[in-house]
């Protein structure tokens, strides 16, 4: 009987303790990302007067329909580009030996360090007609200084995505490489695995959620980043999503289209980060690795 | 626990010695070095008032802008008004360029006042034009400029209307920049001197012309506002006399076509600082710029010197930037006494127009006298005080403001 009872307060304690323990980390989720977000979608849907309305889309629709289709085309790309140059980075990493491997991996990571508007001062000046790029490029005899490589457009923003995500990407990607064990790649190699067929046939799909990660990590923070489309081609067209947020806020205090654009980025990672959710919380990235 | 107790004793020690450091003796010593300035009427004056109230006053000036107006604050004006009232200290608060930096000082200066803090945390501030019109509505400044001693020089339009908002002492100008054309006389020997001219222009030389469109900053905007007033003719209108009548907008359509026209011709720059960077590179051989920010590159060795500018007919647009006083603030007579400092013409000669290029915020011959030749000749050589008054425009008023910003997504970029 005591036993019951002992085993029944600790029972109380265990179902209200958790809570509290979990409260200050829950309760600043709540107010610093899940109210922000709820209220950021109320109130896309609230027209000027203060009433519900579809207003802002309307004016999405008809001013910044071509930038939402811009920003997840460039994200896409870049992400996609990106997850091919770090896959490749990684499968250096991972199976070469030497100095040289070793070089490159202690430098690789440094552009994940170098915040997006350094790289976009960066790429301004190394992209730009009269940059540093043409002009190597023309010393050499490949470009025609007059008519050089015009970067500072979609191309320059998605080599700058690129330059600045792949390090990151790679960080995650290797560290799924690294969890693949010596013995699978021996016994492939020992069956004639060349170094193509190891990387597609046995790296990657063994490490697939942390590719999966890496991807979504990446794409996520691309949509969502201001600076260094701002900084190379803020005034073009069509620019990012994020640019025009910046441009409806400060020049007309609009917070209502402000709000609608930031609700469609939010629709473009909501696929992938569900998709997130499922693998890291309801699988396990580890669970699943080993089955 | 040892580490704890050793960092606790450290900060402890810590805190005494920066607590203790403010002798009286200092100001002694400083009094010596401050006579032989040549401004010792003045300051003997207000030694004495030092004297009978040494409370140490802290200021918090906070600037929108790019960052040349941080450092003018924070190592140019806070040191020097410090060495006049060595009582007073300046922190200067930087919140970004353009109107999103007065954005962010009116939503401060807005919910300091709706949490009922007063005093707030703000003295004085620096603002675009645009600012003026949000904190009038919401009745968040001081009526402080007429009171001044330097107020007698503030002969400008702009310092009683800002934009269509009467602002007659709310706000004193620091100085005025103006958006022209540089171009590079390596490769334009005449430059076209009006809009009309600057369009056969670029046709005749694609890619060669460029700006930052609408939403890479302000020398973009105000040369699409001046194409408007261009293609309308109705500047008087927009700018100055109103009203705001929703019907205009469908007047710009067609001229807004033409610049969609015109920007198939032209290289779209990234931000003001875009444009200069490729003018100095040669990439581009003409493009709208601030005047002030021009010759700043050109004094850091950043401009190619050889560069010139002009201005278009029939103008172009350009503006001061305001202080003003939160009504909340916690030591406005300090910030009376700062903007006096900053608009009077020994700070304007040697520092606004010397120093940082810009167009005084006073009338000009109240400090003609005051700058060094050069830098008077420098400012206004290209671009004359009777060409300046001629072509140089004002925003418009803040309704017409933003319906162009949106005719120009409508119907420049879309449509």
């Amino acid at each position: 009987m005591a036993e019951v009872t002992a085993k029944a307060r600790r029972g109380r304690g265990g179902g209200f303790l958790p809570f509290l323990l979990l409260l200050p980390a829950v309760g600043l989720m709540l107010a610093l990302y899940a109210y922000p977000f709820v209220s950021s979608i109320y109130r896309s849907f609230l027209g000027s007067k203060g009433a519900l309305s579809v207003a802002n889309y309307a004016k999405v629709r008809e001013l910044y329909w071509r930038d939402v289709f811009f920003s997840l085309e460039i994200s896409v790309l870049s992400t996609a580009l990106a997850a091919l140059v770090s896959i490749a980075l990684a499968a250096y990493l991972r199976l070469s030996t030497g100095w040289f491997a070793r070089f490159i991996g202690a430098i690789y990571r440094f552009p994940i360090f170098i915040p997006f508007v350094v790289v976009a001062q960066m790429m301004r000046t190394f992209l730009a007609p009269h940059g540093l790029l043409n002009i190597f490029l023309a010393q050499i005899g490949l470009v025609n200084i007059d008519a050089p490589l015009e970067l500072l457009n979609w191309k320059g923003l998605t080599f700058g995505f690129v330059w600045k995500q792949a390090p990151f990407m790679a960080l995650i990607v290797l560290s799924g490489f690294e969890m693949v064990d010596d013995t699978f790649i021996e016994a492939a190699r020992s069956v004639g695995a060349r170094l193509p067929q190891v990387i597609v046939r046995i790296l990657i799909p063994m490490s697939r959620a942390s590719i999966s990660v890496a991807l979504i990590l990446a794409f996520t923070s691309t949509v969502g980043t201001f600076t260094l489309p701002y900084m190379l081609i803020g005034g073009q067209v069509p620019t990012t999503v994020t640019v025009d947020i910046a441009h409806r806020v400060t020049y007309f205090g609009d917070y209502g289209v402000a709000n609608a654009l930031g609700t469609l980025s939010y629709l473009m990672v909501l696929a992938l980060a569900i998709y997130y959710l499922r693998y890291t919380v309801r699988k396990g990235i580890y669970e699943y690795q080993e089955g | 626990m040892k580490r704890w107790m050793s960092l606790f004793a450290f900060l402890v020690v810590a805190t005494l010695l920066l607590t203790a450091c403010p002798a009286p003796t200092p100001q002694i010593v400083e009094k010596e070095v401050v006579v032989e300035k040549p401004v010792v009427q003045t300051v003997v004056v207000e030694k004495q008032v030092v004297v009978e109230k040494p409370a140490p006053v802290h200021m918090v000036y906070i600037t929108a802008g790019d960052v040349n107006m941080l450092a003018l604050g924070q190592n140019v004006l806070a040191p020097a008004f410090h060495e006049m009232y060595p009582e007073v200290t300046v922190s200067v608060v930087h919140t970004g360029p353009g109107d999103a930096g007065s954005r962010l000082i009116f939503e401060k200066l807005l919910a300091d006042k709706q949490a009922g803090k007063d005093p707030g945390d703000v003295d004085v501030a620096m603002v675009h034009q645009k600012f003026m019109a949000w904190a009038m509505a919401e009745d968040l400044l001081l009526k402080y400029a007429d009171e001044l001693e330097t107020w007698q020089y503030m002969t400008a339009a702009d310092a009683r209307n800002a934009l269509g908002t009467n602002i007659e002492g709310y706000a004193m100008p620091m100085f005025h920049s103006q958006i022209a054309i540089a171009y590079n006389p390596d490769f334009v020997p005449d430059p076209p001197r009006s809009y009309a001219e600057l369009v056969e222009w670029v046709k005749a030389n694609p890619g060669k012309f460029g700006y930052n469109g609408i939403k890479g900053g302000m020398s973009g905007v105000g040369f699409s506002i001046g194409w408007i007033y261009w293609k309308t003719g109705k500047y008087e209108k927009y700018a100055i006399t109103g009203p705001f009548e929703e019907a205009e907008v469908a007047t710009w359509e067609e001229g807004l076509k033409e610049l969609k026209d015109f920007n198939q011709y032209v290289t779209i720059t990234a931000g003001n600082v875009g444009t200069l960077d490729a003018l100095n590179r040669g990439e581009l051989w003409m493009g709208p710029v601030w005047v002030d920010m021009f010759y700043t590159f050109m004094l850091e060795g950043k401009m190619d010197p050889k560069i010139r500018l002009v201005m278009l007919e029939p103008g172009m647009p350009g503006q001061p930037m305001y202080f003003v006083i939160p009504k909340n603030a916690r030591n406005p007579e300090w910030a009376k006494k700062w903007v006096e400092y900053v608009t009077s013409p020994e700070v304007q000669g040697k520092i606004i127009i010397e120093r940082y290029n810009w167009y005084p915020g006073i009338d000009g011959k109240f400090v003609q006298d005051i700058t060094p030749p050069e830098a008077f000749e420098r400012l206004y050589k290209d671009i004359s005080p009777e060409i300046l008054s001629k072509y140089g425009l004002s925003f418009p008023i803040v309704q017409y403001n933003d319906a162009m910003l949106e005719a120009y997504e409508r119907w420049a970029i879309g449509g």
